[in-house]
């Protein structure tokens, strides 16, 4: 058959395929977002559009009414998990997220549905923006009430959840392995743990004369400019040190800070190498749990 | 069919309307010297038609609804084939479509994209085929076509960044109605 014409009907038979498990969202004023039915009687939406805990409809794809109760938030990654009772509506089919390329051919769905296509155009956490774990950078439009909704490969399987609200400029989905994650975890403890320290760092240049005296290789670590209070680091670290690694493994960017803090490190302790008043010393410390923050 | 016998089967349809010298829009052939448009593109009762090959010729308006934004025009001597007018009912959301138009005076420019959503954008609104594509002023009154080819729609605005086109069978209805 015709290229082009057998490019339409996979486009097309994609959306249909991906559509029956997709869900319009009601939880904030207005514009109804988009979710996916991830497992059986779990509904995955983005985050930033559920702003009610309490009080969540969803429409079915054959148009009816269904009540939801939230089940968790996971802020970190913009994704919030919801419980719904529709044993009747199929649950996505979910493609392989690692085996997505830059370059490849990938649908946007919206209730509905609606689509529009694209291509992934990078992945991987952008430059300086703080996100727990990788993201698609997508080259398509995420059109108002898109977000929460599938990224869906040329055969139909959802590899991702699409969201507007993790960057102004930027187009981004969450992977689906990173989703299925955190839906395990929220459906389990209904929260996603984060290993905390307590302190706001930045980072500095080492002088050459500390580099030269401590026989280190790094140029930057991390100043410490805010240590709270009742923190894993409050009495341990002060405002000022420079902290130049945590268990041997050097330290050069905030971000670089929260990844060492997994989830799993909570409760363990901690060696940091801290320079206070020109000398090089050990600290000692717990990793602690972060509190949780709304939304 | 690759994407360029596609974009030449659409152009051959496809012609430019201008108003003296600027270009005003696009316009699509549906019969033999008639010219489908947008209303809001032929504000006067006679419009300067482009061929694909440079030919100009002189459109008369003989059905004008402002409502519908549509209008019909007679080109005597146009000497193009209609185009194919693609059915509605193998045309779904994804399909891939295509547009030819003539946006800021780019002659013949070439967009494709999906369908995104087919109906009104709020209840109780008029029928579009909403296109997840990039149209620019000049696309007005211009074809929305199929992978074969077949012209689907009648690109007449654009809306939050969505295409919207006035479905082929309500222009076939008001052709018919001009006669």
């Amino acid at each position: 058959m015709d290229r082009l014409l057998a490019l339409s009907n996979e486009l097309a038979a994609a959306v249909e395929h991906a559509g029956r498990a997709v869900f319009a969202v009601h939880a904030r004023p207005r514009l109804p977002s988009t979710g996916v039915h991830w497992r059986s009687g779990f509904v995955v939406t983005a985050n930033h559009t559920v702003h009610a805990d309490e009080g969540l409809t969803l429409t079915r794809p054959d148009g009816q009414s269904v009540a939801a109760t939230l089940v968790g938030r996971d802020p970190g990654r913009d994704l919030a998990v919801l419980r719904v009772e529709a044993p009747d509506v199929p649950v996505a089919e979910l493609g392989d997220s690692a085996a997505i390329h830059v370059g490849h051919v990938v649908l946007a769905l919206g209730a509905g549905p609606r689509a529009s296509w694209g291509v992934v155009s990078a992945i991987g956490a952008a430059g300086g923006r703080s996100t727990d774990g990788d993201v698609f950078s997508l080259d398509l439009t995420l059109y108002a009430g898109f977000s929460g909704g599938p990224l869906v490969d040329a055969q139909g399987h959802v590899v991702g959840i699409n969201t507007s609200g993790m960057s102004r400029q930027m187009q981004l989905a969450i992977p689906g392995s990173v989703v299925s994650q955190s839906l395990d975890e929220l459906a389990r403890h209904g929260r996603i743990a984060h290993g905390y320290l307590g302190v706001g760092t930045q980072p500095v240049r080492v002088p050459e004369s500390m580099r030269q005296q401590l026989g280190l290789d790094q140029e930057l670590a991390l100043i410490v400019v805010d240590v709270q209070a009742g923190s894993p680091a409050a009495d341990r670290l002060l405002i000022g040190d420079v902290v130049l690694s945590l268990d041997g493994q050097a330290i050069t960017d905030p971000l670089e800070l929260r990844r060492m803090l997994r989830a799993e490190r909570i409760g363990r302790r901690i060696a940091a190498r801290v320079v206070r008043g020109g000398q090089a010393r050990e600290v000692e410390l717990t990793v602690g749990e972060r509190p949780p923050r709304s939304r | 069919m690759d994407l360029a016998a596609l974009a030449a089967t659409v152009r051959r349809i496809t012609v430019e309307l201008t108003d003296t010298e600027r270009v005003v829009g696009s316009g699509v052939v549906w019969a033999t010297d008639r010219v489908v448009t947008n209303a809001h593109v032929v504000a006067r009762p006679h419009v300067m038609v482009r061929r694909a090959d440079g030919g100009r010729l002189d459109g008369r308006v003989v059905a004008r609804d402002r409502h519908a934004d549509l209008a019909l025009l007679h080109v005597p001597g146009l000497g193009l084939s209609a185009a194919a007018i693609g059915p509605a009912d193998e045309l779904h959301v994804g399909s891939l479509i295509v547009a030819v138009g003539h946006p800021f005076g780019v002659r013949g420019a070439l967009t494709t994209g999906i369908v995104h959503a087919i109906g009104s954008l709020g209840r109780g609104g008029r029928p579009w085929i909403q296109g997840d594509l990039r149209l620019a002023p000049g696309n007005s009154g211009g074809p929305l076509a199929d992978a074969r080819g077949r012209v689907v729609g009648i690109n007449a605005m654009i809306v939050g960044g969505l295409a919207l086109a006035i479905p082929a069978s309500e222009v076939t209805r008001f052709v018919r109605a001009a006669g």
